[in-house]
Order: structure tokens, then sequence, then C-alpha cells
């Protein structure tokens, strides 16, 4: 079982694996955030993931961040 | 009227080179903007976008900005805005922030992919320069091609060379582009702009070269090439900035400025809702009570009611001979309702346009600052329940100030599901300030239990109506995905030319739609069809336990809904009834110009339907209570 975008805490990093939408994979894809490690910044209960990858914050919506599924999450 | 911007806009002369700003959200092309620019010539806004752009003269040539973009493709409202600019202009300055440059580059390689001739701006050095980032500027001219002029816009560094550099533009031919056009059809009649953007499956693009050439598709719109090709195309754009920031770019682990400190603190919700209630609190004061109560009060009653009007209704009468056919003419300019001349020009100049000034300034403060998208961020799980996403915030805070221009704000909370939902809430549920301050007053007198009370039902009715909406209307909720820029301290420049160009945009939409309406009503005002309607309520107003009266209360709340708050300071009432028949005038019909303004914006059925909707939930709520309290 893979874990979703949705499930990781603030701190840890890991890489966004599966972005099932096609339109928001490519503008995941043209900001960088599909290159390598990204970080949770923050993360608001039933509410928003933040993301971050160099300097750049993304806000994902709790019903899009379920959709995503990472890889390799360790803790930071 | 053109909205593409070009040279022929200026009177009659040879058409001038068109240069275009173009970068991500908040790197700073305004202020490049203004200090390239030698005056202004035109604010336009593109057909049924909130989105505005400015064109202004420089040295010998025209120069245009461009909505923040970190690619040309069409995701959303601004991208389709800057992709028309991009592919109309002769040159392009890229503006690229120094602090972010992996993200930034892949604008730059798009732009040069496209083949259009390019000088890059690489703004913000000093913060990359405090940030530690160490950029060898001539490491990426030679890995670009195209001049690179290191810029410190706010403080006009760089400028200069910039301007001077900008003949230089040019568009190297990498040449790997070029092997996903031999998937385009042979004789196919576009240039290297567009076919660009048609491999990276761009539709509006796809539109434009299909009606610009029928015999390429018949009839079926788009899609020239496999919608995949986009990603392979993005991947390989990504790897050459990966590529390219490796060599020229040196970083020492980052660590945490003060914006980012502040946006951690406003992204908590613990110490976020406590910072977004403070500036919130403060926004409300500035607008709904300096502006909205005092200035909007002594504009009213000292300069409209003891000059202006007095005097407008002198001239008309001496002006027109009293002859019995020029009668209706007379009323319509001068009736103490709604005249052409007198009440519509002071609701519009002493009501509307201190407001929605107060306004643009507020909401360009809370953009410029980073602040606006970070409340989207915390009000999101909650506005996620009622159909909406945290984007929505916006129409919903300029709401408060007044509905009309909220209803224009929801153009930018996404599709036409949340649109709908957030103008019938914003038209049921969302009492505008001059209806609030009236409100304030009466139930200030009746103690603070009626207005959490006041406060509660709003609420209640609001989240009701919101799932309700949520459930009935088709289709699924957008969730939210949002760049959050960087928190900095906003440029007072930058928010004036913001609020000067929103201001004369809503000006210019409004005027004419106001004074149509006015017209309109005060014809049936004049041939009695107020009166009788008034007469036709009655069997209403007993049913929310208020007497007959009532009903001109609600004649007026049909023109202007603060009107009908203030009609109640005539009536004779209990507490309990004072209380019921606020509730009801506040979720009763939209006031005129915000109806007319949802009719544009929306269409004749929705806004007939929230109309009578608002009769439904208004008298419904109202009976609901009338029978709870006994009245």
């Amino acid at each position: 079982m893979s874990a979703h975008l949705d499930d990781v805490s603030a701190g840890t990093r890991f890489r966004l694996d599966r972005v099932p939408d096609t339109d928001l994979r490519a503008r995941l894809l043209r900001l960088g955030f599909l290159d390598g490690q990204v970080t949770c910044r923050h993360r608001i209960r039933n509410g928003p993931v933040i993301i971050s990858r160099d300097g750049t914050e993304l806000a994902i919506g709790r019903s899009v961040a379920a959709d995503i599924e990472v890889a390799r999450v360790t803790r930071a | 009227m053109s909205h593409v911007p070009d040279g022929e806009d200026f009177d009659g002369d040879a058409p001038e080179e068109l240069v275009a700003l173009v970068g991500a959200p908040n790197v700073g092309k305004s202020v490049l903007f203004n200090a390239i620019a030698d005056s202004y010539v035109d604010v336009s806004n593109y057909p049924g976008t909130t989105v505005e752009t400015t064109l202004a003269r420089a040295e010998g040539f025209a120069l245009t900005d461009t909505p923040g973009a970190y690619g040309i493709s069409s995701f959303n409202e601004e991208e389709r805005v800057t992709r028309e600019i991009v592919l109309e202009a002769d040159t392009v300055i890229n503006v690229v922030d120094a602090t972010h440059l992996g993200r930034d580059l892949f604008l730059t390689l798009q732009l040069l992919d496209m083949g259009i001739p390019t000088v890059v701006a690489l703004n913000m050095m000093d913060e990359a320069r405090a940030d530690d980032i160490d950029i060898d500027v001539e490491g990426l001219e030679d890995a670009l091609g195209v001049p690179v002029v290191p810029t410190v816009a706010i403080d006009g560094t760089g400028v200069d060379a910039l301007e001077e550099r900008l003949p230089e533009a040019t568009a190297p031919e990498d040449p790997s582009i070029e092997s996903w056009f031999d998937e385009l059809p042979a004789d196919l009649a576009a240039n290297r702009r567009e076919k660009t953007l048609l491999v990276e499956a761009d539709e509006a693009t796809a539109v434009q070269v299909t009606d610009r050439d029928r015999s390429v598709a018949d009839g079926g719109v788009p899609g020239f090439v496999d919608p995949a090709f986009r990603e392979q195309i993005y991947e390989h754009r990504r790897e050459r900035v990966g590529d390219i920031v490796d060599r020229i770019q040196s970083t020492e682990e980052r660590r945490g400025s003060l914006g980012e400190r502040l946006s951690d603190l406003m992204l908590d919700p613990l110490t976020g809702t406590p910072i977004a209630l403070a500036v919130l609190g403060l926004v409300y004061y500035v607008i709904g009570d300096l502006v909205a109560q005092r200035l909007v009060d002594f504009l009213e009653s000292v300069v409209f009611a003891e000059y202006y009007v007095p005097f407008v209704q002198g001239a008309v009468e001496s002006a027109l001979p009293a002859a019995g056919w020029l009668e209706p003419v007379e009323y319509v300019l001068i009736n103490s309702n709604l005249g052409l001349l007198t009440v519509t020009v002071q609701y519009i100049l002493g009501v509307l346009l201190p407001l929605v000034v107060a306004f643009y300034l507020a909401i360009g403060a809370l953009e410029d600052s980073g602040v606006l998208p970070r409340l989207a961020v915390l009000t999101d799980r909650g506005l996620s329940r009622i159909g909406l996403n945290g984007r929505a915030i916006v129409p919903m805070i300029v709401g408060v100030g007044c509905v009309t221009m909220a209803v224009i704000t929801t153009r930018m909370v996404g599709s036409r599901r949340e649109r709908l939902i957030a103008t019938g809430l914003l038209g049921l549920a969302i009492p505008c300030s001059a209806q609030l301050g009236v409100i304030l007053g009466l139930l200030a007198g009746l103690g603070l239990v009626w207005w959490f009370g006041y406060l509660g039902v709003l609420l209640l009715v609001f989240g009701l109506a919101g799932v309700a909406l949520d459930r009935t209307l088709p289709g699924e909720t957008q969730g939210l995905v949002a760049e959050l820029p960087r928190m900095r301290v906003p440029r007072p420049t930058n928010i004036l030319r913001k609020t000067y160009n929103r201001t004369k945009m809503f000006l210019t939409e409004a005027i004419p739609l106001f004074a149509a309406t006015a017209v309109v009503i005060s014809l049936m005002d004049y041939a009695g069809a107020l009166d009788s309607l008034k007469e036709s309520m009655a069997p209403l107003t007993r049913v929310v336990g208020m007497p007959a009266d009532f009903a001109q209360v609600l004649i007026l709340g049909l023109i202007r809904r603060d009107f009908a708050a203030a009609g109640m300071t005539d009536l004779a009432i209990t507490p309990a009834q004072t209380f019921v028949g606020l509730v009801v005038v506040t979720l009763f019909v939209p006031c005129i110009l915000s109806m007319v303004m949802i009719v544009k914006e929306r269409n004749v059925t929705t806004g007939a339907l929230m109309w009578i909707g608002s009769w439904v939930v208004a008298f419904g709520v109202g009976g609901l209570l009338a029978v709870v309290m006994g009245l």
C-alpha cells in the first residue's frame, strides 16, 4: 500500500510519485515539484497540505492531496 | 475594441514594436514596468476576466505588462491572457526571480522554444544575495544564449542596462523542440510560437489555428497531437532547467527569513486564525466604519442632500418648460427614489465609489503582501464543506463591503459551479456594509444577545444554503491548488496603480447598467406599479409577524438593502419583531444593483431563481422565527 499526500506529516521529505490528474501533473511538473524531493511544510487538520520545493510553496486541498501518491517518506 | 494591445492603438502612428513583460507572479514585473514606462496609454480588461493589463509608451516601443504565469499555457484566466499577449509580442522581457531560478527558468526556456526574441531581467538580486544564493550571470547568459541583466527593480538597479540591451533580444533556436513538430500536419499554417504550444497540447491555440484554417481539421476541434507529448516536452525542459541551475548557481542552506517565519505563523491555524481575524477586523474597521459609515454618511447627508441634489433639482425644474408631457421625463431625472441625475449619481459617486476604492486598496494590500492566498488556505477546510474552496474567501470578504462588487470577484473562484454557489450565498446571506451599519445600530439598542442571535441565524442559513447548493448542483468541487508567494511589505505605488485601474474598470462597467436600471424603476414608480406591489405584499408581512407598514420596508429593500434596514427604525415594533424583521431584510433579495450585476455575470435564469429563492428563504426563515418567538 502506498502513502498519499494527505497522510504525510509536517517536516517530512518525499517524492510525488503519481498524480492522476493530467493538468495538475503538468502544473506540478512545470514548477519543478516532480523533479525530486519535496518537503511538507504544514498539514492543516482536515485542510490543505502545504509542500515546498526550492523555496516555492504550494497549498494543495485535502481532496486533491488524497489522490496523489508519495514515495520514500522519511523523517527529516 | 481590440483587447490585445498593439501598436495601432497609438493615435495613427506607424505600428510600434510591442515589448511584453512576462514572468511568474510576484517577481517584480509591475515595478519594472513603472521604471521602464514613460507614460501610460491604456488599461484594458480581457472580456470575461478580472485580469487587467496596462499598455504604456516607452522610448521607441510600446510596453505591455502581463498577468503572472509560470508557463505559457491555458491553466487559468491569467495564463490565457498572458498566452495571447506573448503570441502578439515582438520582444519579451522575461522577469526571473533570482531566488527561484529553478522555478522560473522553465518559462524562459519555453519562450525561447517558441522562438520569441527575449531579454532576461534577473530580478531580486538583492534578495538572492541576502539568501546566500550565488549566480554566475555570464554563465547563465551563455547557457541561455540571450542577454541576462541583473536587476533590483525596487531601487532601479539595472533598469538602464536592461533597456540598453533590449535590441540584443534574440531566441537561439534550440532544435530539441523541433523534433516534436514532426507530429503536426506538414501543411499546417502555424508559426513556431503556435507550433510549440500545439505540441504542448494547448487547446486555446488549437482552437485558434483551427478557426483560422478550416481546411486543416474538418470540423472537429483540436488535439493535433497526443496529449502525452506535453508531459514529455515539459520533462525534457525541466531537465534542461536542472542542468543550467546546477552549472551556474551555488547556494548555502537556506535559513528562514522574517517573511518565511511570518508565513509559518499564518499557516498554523492556532496562530493564523487570530492573525487573520485581526487583519479582517482592521479591514472591516477601515472600510465598514470609516468609509462606509462616516465618509459615506457625510457625502450623502451633507454633500448630496444639502448641495448636489437640491441644486440639480432646481436646475432641471427651471430648465424644463412646465409642459404636461414633460412630467415623466422630469420624474425620471429627479425623483427622490432613484432619479437619474439625483439619487443615481448619489449612489454611484457618494456610496459605491468610496466603497469600491477602499475595497480595492485593501484587497490590493492583502494580495501584494501575500496574505490573501494564506487566508484561502486557512478557510479552505470550512469552505470545502459547502462546495467551494479557499479561493472563495475573496468574494465573501468583499461581499461584507458591497455585494455588487463581490459578484464581480466571483470570477476568480474557479469553475462555473463554484461561481454559482458563491453568487447564491452572496445574494442570500451576506449583508453589505451599508446595511450592516444600520442593523448594528438597531441591534445595539436591543442588547448583545440579539446581535449574537442575528449572527447565529445568518451563519446557519449560510451553511445550510451552501450545503444544499453543493448537494443539488451537478458536478464536483474543485480542490484548492495555490502557489503561496513570499510574504513581503506591499509597495504603495503598486497598490495605488491597481486600485486606479480596477476602479476605472468597475465604473465603466457599472455606470451604464445602473443608469438604465434607474430609468426603468422610475418609470414603473411613475406608473404606480410600485404602489400596487406594496398592497399585494400585505399577506406576507403577516407571516413573519410584522405590521402592514413592513411592506414599505420590503419595497425599499427591492431597490437598496440599507434602505430597508433604515426603514425599520421608523416602525413601532417590539425587540423580537425588530430581530425577525432584520433577519428578513438581510435574507431578502439582493439590491437592484447587485441583481443587475448577477444577471450580467451569470444569466437571467440564475438571477430570477436567486431572486425568487431569496423571497422563499427570507419568509420561510422569518416565519419560522416568528412562530418560535410567538409573534
